[in-house]
C-alpha cells in the first residue's frame, strides 16, 4: 500500500476517527456545521470579490471593504478546517480514494494560492485604486477566480458523497 | 400546509423529472448551496451593520440596495431549487418535522424582512437605536435556524 | 429475544430516508429491480453517513455471492432501538430491497420478511421509494419482490 494511503488507513482506524465515524451525532454536528461556516468564509468573502467586480457597494472602498469582512472570512476558515479536519479524521480512507475529495483538495489549494498572489502584486498598490468603482483587471481576475474557486470546492464538497 | 399540494407537486414534470433523473437532485441541491454562501454573507453583512458592528461610517441604506439585491436574488434561487427538491420526495417532506420546521422559519424570516427589519433599515436618520440591534440579531437566528432545519432534513 | 433484535434490525436497516439527504433514492437505486436476499452476515460497518451490512448469499448450484445493503446511520438507527453489535457476525437474516442501478451487488433494503413469514415495512412515510404511499405501513404486499 502506498505510504500516503497507509497513513489515511491509520488515521482512519484510530480510536478518535473510528469514534466520531460511528457516533450517533458527533459526526452529523461536524458536518452540518462544516455545511453552514460556508456561509461565514464564502458569503463574505464573495461580497469582497463583487466589491472589486464593481457590483456591489461601489461608494465604498476596497480596502475597507477588506478590512471590514476579513476578521469573518478567516473566523469562517478556522471553522472549515477545523470540522473539516475531524470529518477527513473519520473518513481518511475513504477520502484517499475518492476523486471529488482529490479534487476539492487541489481546488482548496489553488484558492489559498489565488490571495497570496493577488496581496503581493497588484494589492500592494491599492492606494491607488481603493475607490475605483471597478479595480484593475488583475484585482477582477483575482475576484473572478476567486468566485470560481470557491464555488469549485463548494461542488467537489458536495460530489464526495456520490463516490 | 395541504398534502394535496405535495402530492400535486410530486405528479408534475418537474416531480417526475426529478424522481427519474440520476444527476437532477445532485445539481439542483449544489445550486441550492452555491445560494445559501451568498445569502449568508449578505444577511450577515446587513444585520452586523444594522448592529453598528461594522462599516460604521458608511450609510445603511446605501449598504441595503445593494444587498438586498443580492440576498433577494439568492433566495428566490433557493426557493426555486428548493421547489424542485421537495418535488422529488414531496411526501417525505410533508412528513418531516425538520422540513416543517424550516418552512416555518423561512416563512417568518421573509416576512420579518419584509417588515420590522426592513423598517428599520430604511430609517432616515442614521442614530443608532437599541432596537436595531434586536432587529438584527432576530433576522440573524432566524436565517441560521432555517440552514439548521434544513441540514435536519436528512437526519432526523 | 433474537427474533424481536433481528427484527429491529432489519426494520432499521430499511430505514434508508437519511440517505435521502443527499442524494434520492432514484439516483442510486432502481425501483423496478427488487431482489430478495437471504444470507448470513459477513460484515457489519456502523458508520455516517451511513450503514452497510454485508450478506454472504447462496444460490441454487452453491456460488455464493457478497451483496452489500445500505442502511440509515447510527443516529438514526439508534433512535430505532439499534446498537451497535446487536447484529453478529453469521447471523442469518432476509433483505428485501432495490438494486443499485450501477448493476453492483448494492441493495437498498425496504421491506424485511421474517423467517415465520411476517414482514415489516422499513421505509419512512413519503421517501418516495417503492412501497411507499405516505403511510407508515407502506402499500400493501405488492410493493416488495413477488416470492
Amino acid at each position: 500500500m502506498p505510504t500516503l494511503q497507509h497513513v489515511c488507513q491509520v488515521i482512519y482506524d484510530s480510536h478518535i476517527g473510528t469514534a466520531i465515524r460511528e457516533s450517533d451525532y458527533a459526526f452529523s454536528i461536524i458536518e452540518s456545521v462544516h455545511v453552514l461556516a460556508i456561509t461565514l468564509l464564502v458569503g463574505t468573502i464573495a461580497v469582497l470579490d463583487l466589491r472589486m467586480l464593481g457590483l456591489i457597494l461601489r461608494g465604498i472602498s476596497v480596502t475597507r471593504i477588506s478590512k471590514t469582512v476579513f476578521p469573518f472570512t478567516w473566523t469562517g476558515f478556522a471553522i472549515m478546517f477545523v470540522s473539516g479536519c475531524l470529518l477527513f479524521w473519520a473518513e481518511a480512507a475513504k477520502n484517499y480514494s475518492n476523486p471529488a475529495f482529490r479534487v476539492k483538495l487541489v481546488l482548496l489549494a489553488l484558492v489559498g494560492l489565488n490571495p497570496l498572489i493577488f496581496h503581493t502584486t497588484i494589492y500592494r498598490r491599492v492606494h491607488e485604486w481603493e475607490v475605483l468603482q471597478y479595480s484593475p483587471w488583475r484585482a477582477r481576475a483575482a475576484a473572478l477566480a476567486s468566485l470560481l474557486l470557491w464555488s469549485g470546492v463548494i461542488v467537489a464538497g458536495r460530489a464526495i458523497a456520490y463516490f | 400546509m395541504l398534502r394535496v399540494w405535495f402530492v400535486s407537486l410530486a405528479h408534475s414534470h418537474l416531480g417526475q423529472y426529478m424522481q427519474t433523473s440520476k444527476w437532477g437532485f445532485a445539481i439542483v441541491e449544489t445550486v441550492h448551496l452555491l445560494a445559501l454562501a451568498i445569502l449568508g454573507g449578505a444577511v450577515l453583512i446587513v444585520d452586523l451593520r444594522l448592529m453598528g458592528v461594522i462599516l460604521k461610517k458608511e450609510s445603511m441604506r446605501q449598504i441595503n440596495r445593494d444587498l438586498s439585491r443580492l440576498l433577494l436574488g439568492s433566495l428566490i434561487v433557493m426557493i426555486a431549487s428548493g421547489v424542485a427538491m421537495v418535488s422529488e420526495e414531496a411526501l417525505k417532506c410533508y412528513y418531516s418535522p425538520a422540513f416543517r420546521w424550516k418552512m416555518a422559519l423561512l416563512a417568518t424570516a421573509v416576512l420579518f424582512y419584509f417588515t420590522f427589519h426592513r423598517r428599520a433599515v430604511l430609517r432616515q436618520s442614521e442614530d443608532r437605536r437599541f432596537t436595531d440591534g434586536i432587529v438584527a440579531t432576530i433576522s440573524i437566528s432566524l436565517w441560521l435556524g432555517v440552514g439548521i432545519a434544513g441540514r435536519a432534513i436528512g437526519l432526523l | 429475544m433474537k427474533l424481536r433484535s433481528f427484527a429491529a434490525f432489519a426494520g432499521a436497516l430499511a430505514i434508508t430516508s437519511a440517505a435521502y439527504a443527499h442524494h434520492s433514492f432514484s439516483a442510486e437505486f432502481d425501483g423496478t429491480k427488487p431482489v430478495r436476499l437471504v444470507g448470513k452476515i459477513t460484515q457489519v460497518q456502523w458508520t455516517n453517513p451511513h450503514s452497510y451490512f454485508y450478506v454472504d448469499v447462496v444460490d441454487a448450484k452453491g456460488a455464493v455471492t457478497n451483496w452489500g445493503c445500505e442502511g440509515a446511520g447510527p443516529g438514526a438507527l439508534s433512535r430505532r432501538g439499534w446498537k451497535k453489535g446487536d447484529l453478529k457476525i453469521g447471523d442469518t437474516i432476509v433483505v428485501d430491497g432495490y438494486r443499485a442501478k450501477d448493476g453492483s451487488h448494492l441493495v437498498d433494503a425496504r421491506r424485511v420478511t421474517l423467517p415465520d413469514g411476517r414482514s415489516v415495512y422499513g421505509g419512512t412515510p413519503g421517501d418516495g421509494g417503492p412501497g411507499d404511499d405516505g403511510t407508515i405501513q407502506g402499500a400493501p404486499q405488492n410493493s416488495g419482490p413477488k416470492k
